[in-house]
């Protein structure tokens, strides 16, 4: 594990219930990262760390790449062709980048949450269980365990506990997005990207999504693309911003928010543009 | 001041009373064209009910085609319909739904499926009787068995082939982008969330088309008229020529025999009426599955 890439010597989030922004390790690292959409170039030769156990978001303005960058995490860009990520992009100090690298693998270890909730056509149950199946030969017991396990983590459990077996079309938008993350969750993985999770949500159901990612927090890795700059000075330890594919700034919330070091991020945070 | 406004009021009213005048036309043009459309269906259905009706009887489903001027029913026709078409439907959607998941998900954009997706389309509007001859050639003159109800079937899987392949690709590319990415997401490997979760997604889609390609095929008379000919007795027996009742109708209405035309009368109610039931039946599926896809 190497030191995060900036000083360590910030002022601490206040109030968080979480170990802070100290001491913390790199999950994940860019290193040079650029991407390409076909002629466009999308990411300029950005660097920075995902802190293990930490949430980091990725705010800027529309195009700024920031979703892009989140979407090269887990390589899901790559079902699209001529969308090509260049330079270094480790994981636990691994190049997730390299070719041998294995894609299913990957996923598994690095889960994704998407803007709009996307249950799959199937039951509640089958959602959660789906992609365990791919991974493991569970009992009926342990798969049950396994998926109320899910559901808790996701805040969900006790609102679907009587109707399992109903389509899971059938929830809330809310709900559909914590089974969204339940079923990202239940495959037990490392890192978790959530792309303007609450970008589609209401009020209520953001603030229960939000109060779910601080709860994640102390277990998983958390990269987390917002567009609204309250959500990221609320839930997350460290902030990036990023304008025109490059990293502006790069540092603890807390410090990015406050005493930003830079006239364009001071501009974005405080509504000037963006 | 006034003077201006009261300008503008009249202009204004000008316009509306025109936009008005137009509406009406536009509209009234319209309701004729959508009744002139349904005046000939109505037309259609009723001659067929009114004539066909006549000939219904438990007779027609149990007897087989008479001889000129004896009576008799289409039990061999609907039975030889029913076989080939099934058997058409059972060669034809597998490969149609295969090479149409092969266009919506491994070939994309890319040139050689534009190519393919435009050559289907053009197999979807060949002429029936060219694929009739088609099969001809391939199956019954190389097979020295003549005739065949198997080569009916052939020349009908051809026909239901491009309407799956158009319906499965149209159908899985309206399961949204997302759903694709997040199934990926999980590391679930590309067939598998091809199979376990887009199909499940695009199912109501997929069953209409099939549907709607057998209501297509139940018609057909003239790949049948080369393929599997026709057959006046009762027949099972798949490598011979069997009944199948367009073929019968083509037949027997152009016969000079009065109770022949009450069967091809007969035959023709029962075959819209299959066919009314087979669109409902996939309108009502599509409809009971709109609602979840939202």
């Amino acid at each position: 594990m190497t030191e995060l890439a900036f000083s360590m010597n910030a002022p601490v989030v206040a109030h968080s219930p979480r170990p802070t922004a100290a001491n913390a390790t790199a999950k994940m690292s860019a290193r040079r990262l650029n991407f390409h959409y076909d002629r466009f170039h999308a990411i300029k030769d950005v660097s920075l760390d995902i802190a293990e156990n930490r949430v980091t978001a990725l705010i800027g303005p529309s195009g700024c790449g920031k979703s892009t960058l989140l979407r090269t995490f887990n390589r899901i860009y790559s079902i699209y062709p001529k969308q090509v990520a260049s330079g270094e992009l480790l994981l636990d100090g691994e190049n997730i980048l390299h070719p041998k690298y294995s894609l299913n693998q990957l996923r598994s270890k690095v889960g994704m949450v998407f803007q709009k909730p996307v249950p799959f056509p199937m039951t509640i149950f089958e959602n959660v269980a789906y992609a365990i199946r791919h991974y493991e030969k569970l009992s009926k017991a342990e798969m049950n365990l396994r998926v109320e396990q899910a559901l808790n983590q996701a805040a969900l459990w006790d609102e679907v506990k009587d109707k399992l077996k109903q389509s899971a079309l059938g929830l809330s938008g809310g709900q559909q997005q914590r089974l969204c993350i339940a079923r990202a969750v239940a495959l037990k993985p490392d890192v978790l990207l959530l792309d303007e999770p609450t970008s589609a949500l209401d009020p209520i159901a953001t603030s229960r999504i939000e109060q779910l990612i601080a709860e994640l927090a102390g277990e998983f890795t958390i990269a987390i693309v917002t567009h609204n700059m309250q959500q990221a000075a609320r839930c997350s330890d460290f902030t990036a911003f990023m304008y025109l594919g490059e990293l502006v700034e790069f540092g603890p919330t807390e410090k990015l928010f406050t005493q930003p070091g830079k006239k364009q991020t001071e501009d974005y945070i405080t509504g000037r543009f963006g | 001041m006034n003077s201006v406004q009261s300008q503008q009021t009249r202009t204004s009213q000008r316009l509306l009373r025109k936009r008005s005048a137009i509406n009406a036309v536009a509209m009234v043009l319209s309701c004729a064209a959508a009744v002139f459309g349904l005046v000939f269906l109505g037309w259609i259905l009723w001659t067929t009910l009114s004539k066909g009706l006549v000939g219904i009887d438990w007779a027609l489903f149990t007897q087989s085609t008479p001889p000129p001027q004896e009576s008799g029913g289409l039990a061999n026709a609907f039975f030889g319909s029913a076989v080939m078409c099934g058997l058409a439907i059972v060669m034809g959607a597998p490969l149609g739904i295969a090479a149409g998941t092969w266009l919506s998900e491994y070939a994309g954009a890319r040139r050689i499926g534009m190519v393919v997706r435009f050559v289907n389309d053009i197999l979807l509007s060949a002429p029936s009787i060219v694929l009739g001859l088609f099969v001809y050639t391939l199956v019954v003159a190389q097979m020295g068995t003549g005739f065949s109800a198997i080569a009916g079937a052939i020349s009908l899987a051809f026909i239901v082939i491009p309407v799956i392949v158009r319906t499965t690709d149209e159908m899985l590319r309206l399961v949204p982008a997302q759903m694709r990415e997040a199934a990926l997401s999980l590391g679930v490997p590309q067939w598998k969330v091809i199979v376990q979760v887009l199909y499940r997604g695009a199912s109501a889609g997929i069953v209409t088309g099939i549907l709607l390609a057998l209501a297509r095929i139940s018609g057909e008379t003239a790949p049948l008229l080369f393929t599997s000919f026709g057959n006046q007795y009762w027949s099972t027996d798949l490598a011979s020529p069997m009944a199948s009742v367009p073929v019968v109708m083509n037949q027997f209405t152009a016969s000079p025999y009065e109770s022949w035309h009450t069967l091809a009368w007969a035959g023709a109610l029962v075959l819209t009426f299959f066919v009314l039931v087979l669109s409902l039946l996939a309108r009502a599926i599509l409809s009971r599955n709109k609602v979840r896809h939202d």
